[in-house]
């Protein structure tokens, strides 16, 4: 590609793509293990157990590690709709802006301010008060969630208002947050968080118990996921359903790309839903399709023939339809296939677990199982990812759907410039992640440090003080001055 | 159309949104001023206990620090549309320099704190604190010049406009300033050897600052007419004449708390020589958002949105 091929709307894509799908790895496991850190810590303060107490200093680790990376790469996705989306920006600001300046305010506030107790207080706050901080950090983190899920459903579905002369105006503030796709989609992310991190913490826990490292120890990290999961993970399958029967309602070209479908399926007839194709876009059919029959007319409306038809991508003349259809079809399918295969996992997890008894010792025989666990790890993060390919370059070539062009939402800039600031963003996020992976991965090696101290135990007290030195030198004059 | 019952508002909530800007901004300017300073500062140490040292005495803060300009930036994107669009469209180059220098300093806090070779993270830590000072010297450069705009108020100059040697002046001054926070802040946290090391920097600063103000001072009015235009209006003209006078008195106070090896007091000095030239910046641009010519109450969002905003921000 030269130079002069270079399209700045593609490549402000592009930019925005990576920062998005960048960022998005680690807030999704602070957030949903935030959730996860008070049930453990609950649990600590209800049963007097340590092992809980220590779990939840070891997985704080993780949190931290990740909450940094979060914080920084997401300082990008708050300036760039300003640097690569300045018509958008100035378009709708007046909604989408003022969502994103809550998402700031209220939620991340929240969670940054409550972290500092949550991580340097476990010696300072009482066991209850430091619990109420977790709670307050998991609250401010799902904020987050909300207010993000907010403003992206009204991306998909905008409502609340008008567009005057290109720019949006808001007549009714709810209606605009409770748009269409608002409570479906956030209740599908929330889940979707939350069930990453129980995997996460789930497959490393199966780690160390294929190891024999601490198993008694991480075989309660295990049953306390398996439990959450059993919940999570078949009601997500659910929810993931129900998000896209709204897609269906509302954006047809969406599910269109989603099942490859290119030809219109009329009412009264069966829809198959297909498992593999090549989608074509040039001849605008599948080169090889898979199907089985009426499935697609049972997942929508449960019936065996459609009562109203579905449209097929030739319904919309290519400029109005989403390309990229093998990209949207496939992570579709692998969304799918990671959703049901985590929820049977933690089904056949509490199965094996029935089978034997409940009983910790003959269930570490089952090594298939652990390494089910193991590979179900980073498939959460693979689902998400998946999801918001589906969710954002289905929507296109709208940015406000059926509103506002992405073409002609992006800056007027030099190509060059955007080129310039997307290699700078590939090479540090390139080394950034394998950094992450190092350090996280050896978190994980050195494992948790069960000698640390006890809130409230007196015979720790001595050792209380040298971690309190050892632990909290930021807040003290520096080493060199303390003698 | 029907009577909007907002109508009263419209001149109180853009002047309310952007004291409440101006207010998150120097919060950030402040308390992150003192973090990147320390990070430059490390820049400067071959020493590398010293280093680690300077390090550990940000420990959690930084991070909360940072929070204030996620905060800027997502309120100015809600209450100014236009400006936060336009601003940010011109000052497309030093704004992915600002992004790049703070992902950086975070990452390699994060990723220090795991780290047996602390050396490469730390490093890592000063440079980005650096471009990230440097990011921000030439946006406040750019936006105290003037950005080009066209009549509907979107950006109409060039991708490099934000280079001149008014902007290199005032990023150089503001790296300055934020070495200056940063070592009396060090004076204030540390004693010993490296508190001395501190008080010198502190002095070296303070002139470098101070000689960078009086040049921006004398060359803002002589060069750009909109800045002319502005400063000699007769209410405001008291104002900006009392502001040099005040800074020279608190230079003055300031080299005198550094000689006479005090403790606090130069982290105060400091703090209102700031709060000084930042008010003072602010009479600059009022009523202006994206000087020379947009005004904040062109730029604003919509009233309610401005009110529902304030609401649920109190709330």
């Amino acid at each position: 590609m030269t130079l002069d091929s270079l399209d700045t709307v593609v490549l402000s894509r592009w930019q925005f793509a990576l920062t998005a799908i960048f960022h998005m790895l680690w807030p999704v496991l602070t957030t949903g293990m935030s959730i996860y850190l008070v049930v453990i810590e609950g649990l600590w303060l209800k049963t007097k157990n340590l092992a809980y107490y220590h779990h939840a200093r070891f997985w704080s680790k993780l949190y931290i590690l990740n909450f940094g990376i979060g914080v920084a790469s997401g300082l990008p996705m708050a300036f760039q709709f300003g640097l690569n989306w300045a018509p958008f920006s100035e378009a709708v600001g007046d909604f989408f802006g003022t969502v994103l300046g809550f998402e700031g305010t209220m939620a991340f506030m929240l969670e940054a301010s409550f972290l500092g107790i949550m991580i340097f207080g476990w010696q300072r706050v009482p066991p209850v008060m430091h619990w109420i901080a977790t709670i307050c950090v998991a609250f401010g983190a799902n904020l987050s969630t909300f207010w993000i899920l907010t403003a992206n459903s009204w991306l998909q579905t905008p409502a609340g208002g008008v567009f005057v002369e290109g720019k949006f105006r808001v007549q009714d503030y709810f209606q605009a947050i409770a748009n269409p796709f608002m409570v479906k989609s956030f209740a599908h992310m929330f889940f979707a968080t939350l069930e990453t991190s129980l995997f996460v913490i789930g497959g490393i826990s199966a780690w160390y118990l294929l190891q024999n490292r601490l198993p008694n120890f991480f075989t309660k990290s295990l049953k306390v996921v398996l439990v959450m999961a059993l919940v999570i993970a078949p009601l997500q399958v659910f929810v993931g359903h129900l998000s896209a029967e709204q897609v269906y309602h509302y954006q047809p070209a969406k599910l269109a790309a989603m099942e490859a479908l290119w030809e219109t399926v009329p009412a009264g007839t069966p829809a198959d839903w297909s498992v593999i194709a090549f989608p074509n876009e040039a001849a605008q059919a599948n080169t090889l399709e898979v199907k089985i029959p009426g499935l697609l007319s049972y997942l929508l409306e449960l019936k065996p023939k459609l009562d109203t038809p579905i449209l097929g991508l030739k319904e919309w003349a290519p400029s109005d339809r989403p390309h990229l259809v093998g990209l949207i079809y496939y992570s579709f399918r692998l969304m799918v296939a990671i959703g049901l295969y985590l929820a049977a996992l933690a089904i056949a997890t509490i199965f094996v677990w029935w089978r034997t008894g409940f009983e910790g010792d003959r269930l570490r025989n089952y090594k298939w199982l652990w390494w089910g666990w193991i590979f179900a790890g980073p498939l959460g993060y693979l689902a998400v990812e998946a999801g918001w390919i589906v969710r954002c370059v289905g929507r296109q070539p709208w940015i406000v759907y059926g509103q506002l062009r992405t073409a002609e939402a992006a800056s007027h800039l030099p190509p060059q410039v955007v080129l310039f600031s997307l290699s700078g963003l590939v090479v540090l996020y390139t080394i950034f992640f394998f950094a992450a992976l190092f350090f996280g991965s050896r978190i994980i090696q050195k494992g948790p440090n069960v000698a640390l101290p006890v809130p409230g135990l007196q015979n720790a007290e001595q050792l209380e003080i040298r971690i309190k030195l050892a632990e909290h030198q930021p807040d003290r004059r520096p080493l060199e001055t303390q003698q | 159309m029907e009577p909007n019952p907002l109508a009263p508002l419209e001149h109180f909530l853009p002047q309310a949104w952007f004291f409440i800007l101006g207010l998150f901004l120097f919060l950030y300017i402040l308390l992150d001023g003192f973090d990147l300073g320390i990070g430059i500062l490390s820049l400067t140490s071959s020493d590398e206990r010293r280093r680690n040292i300077l390090m550990t005495s940000l420990g959690n803060v930084w991070d909360a620090n940072e929070t204030w300009l996620v905060l800027m930036g997502g309120s100015l994107f809600g209450a100014f549309p236009l400006a936060y669009a336009t601003i940010l469209n011109a000052l497309y180059i030093p704004a992915v320099i600002m992004v790049v220098g703070l992902i950086l300093r975070a990452v390699s806090f994060e990723f220090r704190e795991n780290a047996n070779n602390k050396r490469v993270w730390n490093l890592a830590f000063g440079i980005g604190s650096f471009l990230a000072a440097l990011g921000q010297g030439f946006a406040v450069g750019t936006v105290f010049e003037g950005i080009k705009v066209d009549g509907a108020g979107h950006f109409a100059g060039g991708m490099w406009d934000w280079l001149t040697w008014h902007s290199v002046l005032v990023a150089l001054t503001l790296i300055q300033g934020y070495v200056l926070i940063g070592s009396t802040y060090l004076i204030y946290k540390t004693t010993g050897e490296l508190q001395q090391t501190h008080y010198r920097t502190a002095t070296i600063a303070a002139w470098t600052t101070f000689i960078g103000a009086v040049l921006i001072t004398i060359s803002a009015p002589i060069f750009h007419e909109h800045l002319r235009a502005q400063l000699f209006q007769p209410p405001l003209f008291y104002i900006f004449a009392a502001i040099p006078v005040l800074g020279v008195l608190l230079v003055f106070l300031l080299l005198r708390s550094l000689q006479k090896r005090q403790e606090v007091m130069p982290l105060v000095w400091t703090f209102l020589l700031f709060l000084m030239s930042f008010v003072g910046l602010g009479f600059v641009i009022f009523p202006n958002i994206i000087p020379p010519s947009v005004t904040i109450y062109e730029a604003s969002a919509s009233p309610s949105a401005q009110v529902f905003m304030l609401i649920l921000w109190h709330s």
